[in-house]
Order: structure tokens, then sequence, then C-alpha cells
């Protein structure tokens, strides 16, 4: 990874170790925004991962329903205004994800 | 930075001089620090009464919850007792899959909260430099509103005075006593969102033990943060703290989450307010108790997992042992 995105992981992870204890759980999606960001880091690299971060945090808005909402692969369509692979509900935890 | 806040910077001094100018109007003194105090209260008000119908739409999901409850049950039974990681997840998700498919969601989303965090800033910016510095006049807060607000003292503090950066001991002492209210505050609603509106299952396993050192730890970063912060920003935090406790405190009580302590509660206080009516009304109150009781299930029977099917008389010379209980490992 390069450094932007190890810098930007790091401050997620202390989002969730710090900051997200404190408000309780409120994020509509799984997984959550914060991991949702750092897998997108991970496999979009630091830019295209924070815009589909953004984007992210953007749908999960009051008039969201929610739901399961993965990152895209690489090649995959990334900005969708749907949910990404809502019906892999089998297909069980994203596999990158240790 | 500047010129990005400075549309909510505007919008902030406007509100808090509005509030001061209708407490002014009451009939405050407009120089006191009481009545600046206060119309920093008032902006909070007016933010959080601005969110009151995201609160609303939160209320009513909660509400859909109900109707969900037993689809929610038999995915909680599905994974009850396992907590390896890759259980939890699956768990997680076709929990979230069910709340997307009714269309309702308890959580209340990410985004209203990363918006305050900049109305928050630009707060700060304002107290900090508009009100307190000299940044200048902006909006309807003027030279002479800069003025006024910098000479006036809330028990003798000067709401642009920080507990490191201030003259004399009442800045201290009202900054000190605000951290504590502000540490008191946010502990409180960890405390009765924890222990009160989470169902059982939530409560255990490594997961809860370190929220739980997290719910009394982190608080007190406050300790470390507030006395960096005016006591204009420390009014304006604790208030928004007790509003929230205020809030979480009716949502708990009118809407608690199925499983939860305070849905028992709840369900108790109902069915109290049930008997008392049917006593007003002569009937026998124990009668409406014992219709409410099959409502509670027998815990051992909650498994969604099929039993083994098991031969009466298993062959074999010796008892076999227990498969390996994966629960155990754990804890």
């Amino acid at each position: 990874m390069s450094v932007a995105g190890r810098a930007l992981t790091g401050a997620i992870r202390g989002y969730q170790l710090g900051i997200s204890p404190l408000t309780g759980p409120r994020c509509k999606y799984h997984p959550t925004c914060s991991h949702f960001a750092i897998e997108a880091i991970q496999v979009h690299g630091a830019f295209v991962g924070t815009g589909l971060a953004a984007w992210r945090v953007l749908r999960c808005n009051p008039w969201s329903n929610g739901g399961v909402d993965d990152v895209p692969e690489k090649g995959e369509r990334l900005f969708r205004l749907t949910r990404n692979n809502a019906a892999m509900l089998n297909q069980s935890t994203s596999a990158r994800l240790t | 930075m500047d010129t990005l806040l400075y549309p909510l910077e505007w919008v902030v001094a406007n509100i808090v001089v509005i509030w001061h100018q209708i407490w002014a109007f009451i009939g405050l003194d407009p120089t006191s620090g009481i009545t600046w105090a206060l119309a920093i209260v008032g902006l909070v008000v007016t933010i959080r009464a601005a969110l009151i119908p995201l609160f609303v739409k939160q209320i009513k999901a909660s509400r859909a919850m109900q109707l969900i409850a037993p689809d929610l049950k038999k995915v909680q039974d599905k994974y009850k007792g396992k907590k390896d990681q890759a259980s939890r997840e699956a768990m997680s998700r076709e929990t979230m899959e069910l709340y997307s498919k009714h269309k309702t969601n308890p959580f209340a989303s990410c985004l209203p909260m990363l918006i305050q965090a900049p109305i928050f800033f630009a707060l700060f910016r304002v107290l900090n430099y508009n009100l307190g510095g000299d940044a200048g006049p902006i909006g309807l807060l003027s030279q002479d509103l800069i003025d006024q607000a910098a000479n006036a003292t809330f028990f003798g503090a000067h709401l642009n005075e920080t507990f490191f950066n201030s003259e004399g001991m009442s800045a201290k002492i009202v900054s000190a006593v605000l951290i504590v209210a502000m540490v008191t505050t946010t502990f409180l609603t960890q405390h009765q969102l924890t222990r009160k509106n989470l169902p059982a299952s939530a409560l255990e396993g490594p997961m809860a033990q370190q929220q739980k050192i997290l719910m009394y730890a982190l608080p007190f970063i406050f300790v470390i943060t507030g006395p960096n912060f005016p006591v204009g920003v420390l009014i304006y935090w604790t208030t928004t703290n007790i509003w929230t406790f205020g809030q979480q405190f009716y949502v708990i009580r009118n809407n608690p989450t199925p499983g939860s302590e305070a849905e028992r509660q709840h369900q108790e206080r109902l069915a109290a307010k049930a008997a008392r009516k049917a006593a007003r009304r002569g009937e026998d109150p124990s009668a409406v108790v014992i219709e409410q009781a099959p409502a509670i299930e027998d815990e051992s029977k909650r498994s969604g997992q099929r039993q083994q099917p098991k031969r009466k008389n298993r062959g074999g010379s010796k008892p076999q042992a227990l498969p390996a209980d994966d629960t155990k490992d754990e804890s």
C-alpha cells in the first residue's frame, strides 16, 4: 500500500478504536462505512478508494435503507446508485478482510 | 479552510446573535455572560431542533423493527452461541440484508454525524477567533457585540478563556466544572445505551468486554482536550451532550431494542398499565398478566440449530467424547 493509503487506513483505524465506540453503532450498511473505506483503499488504492468511501458515506444517509454493500472488485463498475453484491448473501464474508 | 467554512461560520454567528437578542428582548442583561452563554445554548437548541425530523424518522424505523422482530430472532437463533468472527460477520450480513429487504433500519446512518463535525468546527472558530480573537465581525456579529461579549463574564469567566489560557481562578473553575459535566454526560449516554438497550447477545464475548473498557476510559479524552477549549465551546458541548442523553432516554423508554433489558422494563410498564386499567374497570388484574405470559419464551428452546438426530442405543464399546465445543475456547 502507498504511504497515503497507509496514512488514511491508520486514521480510519484510529476512528474505529477511539471515536466510534463513543457514538455507538450507527452505520446502516455491512460492512460499515469505516470498514468499507479500509477495504476500498486496499483494493483500489488511496485515491479511488477515498472516492468510493466518500460515495458510500453519502449513501449512508437517513433516507437510505442500508443493507449489504461490498467494495466492488477491480474492473467492476465502481459507482452505482444501488448497492453492490446485494444478492450474494451466502458467499459469506469478503475474503479480502482478515 | 477560511473560505470553505465561512458560510457555516456566518450562519453560526447569526444564530448566536439572534438568540442573544431574543434573550435580551425577554429581559436579560445583554452585557451579562449568562445571556451570551444562553445564546450558545440557543444555538444547540436550533441545531438539534433542525435535526428532529431525522430523529422522528429513526423512531419510526425502530417501530417497524417490532414487525420484523420474528425474522430477526430467527437469524439470531441461527448464530446463537457462535462467536467466531466468520459467524459474527455472516450474522451481521444477514441482519443488515433483512433490514434493507423490509426497508427499515434501526441505525442512525453515518452522514449526519459527519455533517455535524464542520458545524462544531465553525462554532469553535467563531468563538475562538471572532468573539475572542481579532478576526473581526462576521454576519450580524458586529464589532460592538464582539466587545460586549469579550467583556461579559459567566460566573467570572470570559467565554473565550480556556483552562490553560486564562487569568484568575474563576475561568479555571468554570471550565473544570464543564469538563466534568462533559465527561459525565458522555459516560451516562454510553452507559445507558449499552446497559439497557442492547440485546443480551451483544453483551457477551470479547468485543463487549473491550467496549466496556472503552466506555469507562474514553470520556476521559475530554480531560485532555477540554482544557484547550474556550468556555463557550465547553458550554456548547455540554448542552449537546445533555440533549443527546435526553433524546436517547426517550427512545430507549418508548422504543427499546427487541431482546434488551429496556424492552423487558417497557413490557413490564405496559403490563402494569394494563393491570391498572383492568383494576379500574373492576376486573381481576391477574387475568391480564396471564395473557402476557406466553410472550416470554423458554430460553432453552430458542435454538434455531438443527438438533442432531440420535439413535437411542448407540453402538460402540465406549461412550464417545463430545465434539469439541467451539464456544468455549473463545472466552
